[in-house]
């Protein structure tokens, strides 16, 4: 998959976009890997079941990395510099579930050449996580 | 705009990117005085003060000013 070239004249306060994804047992092992967070809350199906999750629970900082694939991949794409992202764990995550990330510009500075862009997660009607992320639209070479 | 966008006053903004207590803000503070004053803040404290005061610094404006004071100057010139 390639991410989307969007410059910044072609962006527009209000512009929107989203992307499905379904998140495995695999993904949250992988993460864990990679993070270093093997919490058995994430971890043990055992252990998370004596808690009142019952199951494990997907890191929320997996949902901050769609947060990345979003403004990496989708919107602004290819030229994106990440700076600053917020982001707030509203209901718990599982294996299996499948999630929406949609991301709308709320604010574009010109002279800067930075976006703030607020991120919703939602996992049907329900909202899982929100955040706002600034990134700059990087010039071309 | 952030819900609590019209809320907000320069010194929170400060505040919110370069963490100064709003008691501690003075006008002549300079990237000599704010430790987390760097490149990327002073880019993310310009695109914050366009978002919360509805307007668009100019090149020029963002290269010559030098301190918070002058900052707060001519965003004030932009609500006139």
């Amino acid at each position: 998959m390639e991410a989307r070239d969007l410059q910044l004249k072609d962006i527009t306060v209000g512009d929107t976009s989203s992307f499905e994804r379904t998140i495995s047992e695999g993904d949250i092992a992988a993460f864990a890997e990679i993070s270093g967070d093997y919490n058995p809350l994430h971890m043990d199906a055992k252990y998370a079941a004596q808690t009142s999750f019952g199951r494990p629970v997907v890191h929320g900082m997996f949902l901050g990395a769609l947060c990345s694939s979003f403004v990496g991949m989708y919107l602004p794409g290819k030229r994106c510099l990440y700076m600053s992202q917020s982001l707030q764990f509203k209901k718990p995550v599982y294996a299996g579930d499948t999630v929406i990330v949609t991301g709308t510009v709320r604010s574009k500075s010109v002279a800067t050449r930075v976006l703030s862009i607020s991120i919703s997660i939602r996992r049907d009607e329900e909202e899982v996580a929100v955040g706002e992320a600034q990134v700059q639209v990087l010039e071309n070479q | 705009m952030d819900t609590d966008a019209h809320m907000k006053t320069f010194d929170d903004i400060v505040y919110e990117i370069f963490n100064v207590p709003q008691s501690e803000v003075r006008d002549d503070m300079s990237i000599k005085d704010i430790p987390e004053w760097d490149s990327m803040n002073y880019l993310l404290f310009i695109a914050k003060l366009e978002e919360v005061f509805s307007f668009s610094f100019d090149m020029d404006e963002i290269m010559n000013a030098k301190t918070l004071g002058e900052l707060r100057v001519i965003t004030e010139a932009h609500q006139k």
